[in-house]
């Protein structure tokens, strides 16, 4: 019950989370505390490796979408071994 | 506070690699050694992931959310905080490009070291001294915040080929001392309401 409260409590936080991280960003045109720092002093990123969402955005998708999905897709693998051991945990319980 | 690529010297870069894989080797062993549990360290890491995404637009151009390295230390321990700070930083980085490859081990040792032990270590100083949990975890929340931006000013500004810290140790501590006034809030408020359904109290802790 704990773990359904939690579960549902992160997947909530992700759909929501595009109205702060997407629009409102978009509409305050935020920087960092860091990337402001570095502009002062001229470091310069180099991306080495963009990811395989760069910025929380999929290929193909709206900005909002794309935060969702990308965001489902982090919570999905850092719950693996929660998810996995369940399912391992409800088969030896049934069997 | 997620430094990229090019921000750090390779010497830097490499240093804090090492540093931070000497933690995350003690911390591992320490929390499985005491019975830690994989659970703890995937939901916490979950949680932490899905409240990073929040970023709220601070109108004037800077944006806050929340980093919980501190937060996940009182809630499941300073180990298992180290850990599933971790976890949430790989998959940042991995999968979304947040915080650079290279980056990897100074962006640990800001967030998953520094936040985490020095925000623990002052919320218990603070719960011995007052019993008040949500002011010791509203310390340890905005102390574990600022160290970390201290830490991270001071990297960034050794790397800078015009050694800087006289900018960029004050502007991430100005920054990050206002912002981390947010994280005490909220880390206190979470870590009160848990207070109040038990979580303390049934051993949640592993």
């Amino acid at each position: 019950m704990v773990l359904t409260r939690a579960l549902t409590l992160i997947v909530a936080l992700v759909l929501i989370s595009p109205i702060f991280g997407v629009i409102g960003a978009e509409a305050v045109g935020y920087t960092e505390p860091l990337e402001v720092t570095a502009e002062m002093i001229g470091l310069k990123e180099k991306v080495l490796w963009p990811g395989l969402f760069p910025d929380y955005t999929v290929s193909g998708l709206p900005d909002v979408l794309g935060y969702v999905v990308s965001g489902l897709v982090g919570v999905a693998i850092l719950l693996m071994p929660v998810l996995l051991r369940d399912r391992l945990g409800a088969d030896k319980g049934s069997g | 506070m997620h430094i990229p690529d090019g921000f750090l010297d390779p010497l830097t870069a490499s240093l804090l690699y090492l540093i931070s894989l000497f933690f995350l080797y003690l911390s591992a062993r320490r929390y499985f050694r005491e019975g830690g549990d994989v659970y703890y360290l995937s939901v916490a890491a979950a949680s932490i992931f899905a409240a990073q995404m929040l970023n709220w637009p601070i109108p004037g151009g800077t944006s806050a959310h929340l980093v919980g390295g501190a937060l996940a230390a009182i809630l499941i321990g300073p180990f298992g905080g180290c850990l599933a700070m971790f976890m949430n930083l790989l998959v940042q980085c991995l999968l979304m490009g947040d915080g650079g490859i290279t980056a990897l081990g100074a962006n640990a040792f800001n967030m998953a070291i520094v936040d985490v032990f020095v925000g623990y270590a002052a919320y218990k100083a603070l719960m011995r001294l007052t019993h008040n949990r949500f002011l010791s975890a509203f310390v340890g929340g905005w102390l574990g915040i600022l160290t970390a931006a201290l830490a991270c000013g001071v990297e960034i500004g050794i790397s800078s080929q015009l050694f800087s810290l006289n900018v960029t140790v004050p502007v991430m501590a100005v920054w990050h001392g206002l912002l981390g006034l947010v994280e005490g809030l909220i880390t206190a408020s979470i870590v009160v309401h848990l207070d109040r359904r038990g979580w303390f109290s049934r051993g949640h802790l592993p």
